[in-house]
């Protein structure tokens, strides 16, 4: 569904160039996961070459093979094979052709870091065997791999790639790419989303310094000036008349699992439990607003963005600006990670618009208050939850019912929502009966991707439900999980974090511990909390421990690097985050009216051991770290003070009140 | 307006607005961008800098009350190759994600060690509570610092 199955080119895909270097090629966008190291790691390996040499391209559009997107975490379990098979085609081309030059047959010849040797001790140096033809040509399926033992590079840890030039500032983010007669753009806002624009009253606007141009395209308009201040305070005095009109989002209802028989086995259930789970609305929340750069002429526009949908972008600005889509080029540059807010291209539709109006490069800077405003934000979510036990104490019926708001511009496809806003819908847990469906409700608000979707608000219903039905039945809640998983690879990770947290040992006063696990698309997670609630309610996360499969591991430092992230912005959304909003429009400004976590806020240890299923291909890690933490504080929570609260975020107010009931 | 700011040890002459921004004539007048915006109200530390010893939000400094400062950027940490140690200690644990933020946390962070070499994760951690960070490197930047005191 997210590919295009066109045969991969080995040009596309693995560049040998004339300076001995190689450019590795991907569609794919790195916003930290680290996804330039782990592909430099595996071409690397499979080219045999030393690391240093390897260039990685992700996202240009002039350059790389099509992608729909970067997002589902999905992006080393699909580019790995491919680049691989590339990677070892393009040694096979260049052992051809030292073969035809040596006159040796190639089962005689090897190679050895970045040359072609045989055994009478000649070498020659890749870059010898260009003569100025390209390695090109159809990569074929089945292209033999470097043995195991021959790789140097995967399974290392090793550092980013771009860490020195982030340190040192020469990392060039979206708003810092400076272009020769560049100018800078301010837009003018709207009452509303969708709203149309009447008439515009630019007089005032085109007098006041710096302004080069006030320009408008259907309902989109914006000043563009030579300073960043002098656009925004033109942009402040265009008087502009809109017609508001009401955008709803669409309603769908989805059966994501029926089976047979299980209003019959609740109603025979020896214990019944029902509950109902509540997530508000939260907000990507960038640390670097939206940015783009448009470069857009008669004859050819040049996009340098923050996205994750490289080919979408060019999609639509050529179709903004009446370009044909081969003449638009989309440069993807360094990024404020956005956890998903960069699929829709907005800054980068807007900066076009004004770039062709003024007839300059121009540089559009979104503030704060507008990506609060007008960025889509995580729909909120109500879980309701019922299953019956048997006598043994076993899960026989389960019933769940997820109702949200869209959570993708995907489409309304039912097999499109059910594996998007109804991501994780389904527990992990067999073997029972289940009824699970996926109720789409309108909403005013833009509500769109944010890190992995509904699986986070779907784990948090599903796993503080697990151990509230263990309590029902008085078990111990590892072994009520333990009880129903068949899954040899979440058994495990599951057995390993308690093992790791030193599960069941006794906690100080006030202290808990939670679990809660998950299978987020073939990457096995479990995590234990522990918090201390201090009397008033108020919950301080100490530590977290996890273990993580995320199968084959390409790079161990980076997979650690994005679980602990993954936990620490999700115990960011549990405990702080609540997106304010009224009538469909966010009334939230600035990190004033949202906090996120801080350094204060960070637990004493995030503690992540990654233990790969090495005969499992590679799954992805941006995403999975941040799906269970919800649950294991709720969790923890409950066990710190006996508080079970059903709401996030976990406010001092809400922990109280359970408390007192 | 006609100013002469004092950046990463030399003197560098503008002639902007009044009222403009430390930040926007880093970024803009003299091209350093490694100083980064991000909310504009000193609620997120994306654009700090520090200004005589102490690490300051430039969106709120005009360029006219930092031309009577002693400002360092990101770009003036390092000396020729060597960097500052904590950047040394950033890229040794991988103390980063998007990057973004990591400006204003060395920032932060090399104000501190100026005027404590030996910060406990208390101290580390109040001095780096201006500067958000939404990829959650919280851990591998305390770990960072302390190990540039070392």
């Amino acid at each position: 569904m997210w590919d295009r199955k066109d045969a991969e080119r080995l040009e596309q895909r693995i560049r040998l160039e004339t300076d001995g270097t190689v450019t590795a090629l991907s569609g794919k966008i790195d916003f930290g996961q680290g996804l330039r190291t782990a592909f430099a790691q595996l071409v690397a390996d499979e080219l045999d070459v030393p690391i240093e040499r390897v260039n990685v391209v992700l996202g240009d559009t002039a350059q790389v093979p099509f992608d729909f997107g970067t997002f589902g975490s999905h992006s080393v379990a699909q580019e790995t094979p491919r680049l691989r098979s590339a990677a070892a085609f393009a040694r096979r081309q260049l052992l051809g052709r030292a073969s035809a030059r040596l006159r040796v047959p190639v089962d005689r010849l090897d190679t050895d870091s970045g040359a072609v040797i045989d055994r009478g001790g000649r070498r020659i140096p890749y870059v010898e065997l260009l003569d100025g033809t390209p390695l090109a040509g159809p990569v074929p399926d089945e292209v033999p791999l470097m043995p195991e033992q021959r790789r140097r590079y995967a399974g290392q840890p090793l550092p980013r790639v771009e860490a020195r030039d982030i340190v040192t500032g020469r990392a060039t983010f979206v708003a810092d790419v400076r272009l020769p007669g560049m100018l800078r753009g301010a837009m003018v806002r709207p009452p509303g989303r969708g709203a149309k624009l009447r008439s515009l009253n630019d007089a005032a606007a085109r007098k006041m310094p710096g302004v080069v141009a006030v320009v408008r395209q259907g309902d989109v308009a914006g000043v563009v000036a030579e300073r960043d201040d002098q656009a925004r305070a033109a942009a402040a005095t265009v008087e502009a008349e809109w017609h508001l009109v009401p955008v709803e989002g669409p309603s769908a209802d989805v059966p994501m699992r029926s089976d047979p028989g299980v209003d019959a086995r609740l109603a025979g259930a020896s214990l019944r439990l029902a509950q109902t789970y509540v997530l508000p609305s939260i907000a990507n929340a960038p640390i670097g607003p939206s940015a783009a750069v448009a470069d857009v002429r008669t004859d050819g526009a040049t996009m340098y963005v923050g996205t994750h949908r490289p080919f979408g972008v060019r999609e639509q600005v050529a179709k903004t600006v009446g370009l044909p889509e081969d003449r638009v080029r989309v440069l993807p540059q360094i990024t404020s990670g956005s956890y998903g807010r960069n699929s829709h291209a907005d800054a980068a539709v807007e900066a076009a618009i004004l770039s062709k109006g003024a007839g300059r490069p121009v540089l559009l800077q979104w503030t704060r208050e507008e990506e609060f405003a007008w960025a889509p934000s995580r729909p909120e979510a109500l879980l309701e939850v019922t299953a019956g036990l048997d006598a043994d104490g076993r899960i026989v019926a389960w019933k769940y019912d997820e109702h949200t708001n869209v959570h993708t511009a995907a489409g309304l496809d039912p097999q499109v929502l059910s594996v998007t806003s109804g991501r994780n819908a389904i527990p992990p847990y067999a073997p029972f009966a289940a009824k699970v469906t996926l109720h789409i409700e309108p909403t005013r608000l833009r509500t769109a991707n944010f890190r992995s979707l509904a699986a986070a608000e779907n784990v948090f219903a599903i796993e503080s439900f697990m151990d509230e039905l263990a309590l029902a039945s008085r078990q111990e809640p590892l072994a009520f999980r333990l009880r129903h998983i068949d899954d040899p690879r979440l058994r495990r990770v599951v057995e390993r974090v308690a093992e790791l947290s030193g599960w069941g040992g006794a906690s100080p006063p006030r202290h808990g511990r939670g679990i809660a696990c998950t299978v987020y698309h073939d990457t096995y997670v479990a995590q234990v909390a522990e918090v201390e609630v201090a009397a008033p309610g108020q919950v301080r996360l100490l530590n977290v421990w996890c273990v993580v499969d995320p199968g084959e591991t390409i790079n161990p430092e980076g997979v650690r690097n994005q679980i602990e992230g993954g936990i620490q912005q999700s115990a960011s959304w549990t405990l702080l985050e609540e997106l304010l909003h009224r009538d469909g429009r966010v009334t939230t400004t600035g990190w004033d009216a949202y906090p996120i976590a801080t350094f204060n806020d960070a637990p004493a240890s995030i503690e992540v051991l990654v233990e790969g299923d090495a005969t499992a291909p590679p799954t992805g890690v941006g995403e999975p770290g941040a799906v269970p933490t919800a649950a294991a504080i709720a969790n923890a929570v409950f066990a710190a003070c006996g508080a079970r609260v059903r709401q996030l975020p976990l406010t001092r107010d809400r922990v109280r009140k359970a408390t007192a009931s | 307006m006609k100013l002469a700011l004092t950046v990463n040890g030399a003197r560098r002459d503008v002639d902007v607005p009044p009222n403009a921004t430390l930040l926007s004539v880093l970024r803009d007048d003299l091209a350093l961008t490694a100083t980064r915006f991000g909310c504009g109200r000193g609620q997120c530390g994306a654009c700090f800098v520090i200004a005589d010893g102490r690490a300051v939000a430039s969106c709120l400094l005009t360029a006219e009350q930092a031309a009577r400062m002693e400002i360092t950027t990101v770009e003036g940490l390092a000396t020729g190759n060597d960097l500052h140690p904590v950047q040394q200690a950033f890229v040794e644990l991988d103390a980063m994600q998007c990057g973004y933020c990591t400006s204003g946390m060395l920032i932060s962070a090399a104000a501190l060690l100026a005027r404590d070499p030996a910060p406990d994760e208390i101290a580390i951690r109040d001095a780096l509570a201006g500067n958000l960070c939404r990829c959650g490197v919280y851990g591998r930047a305390i770990r960072a610092v302390q190990r540039a005191a070392g």
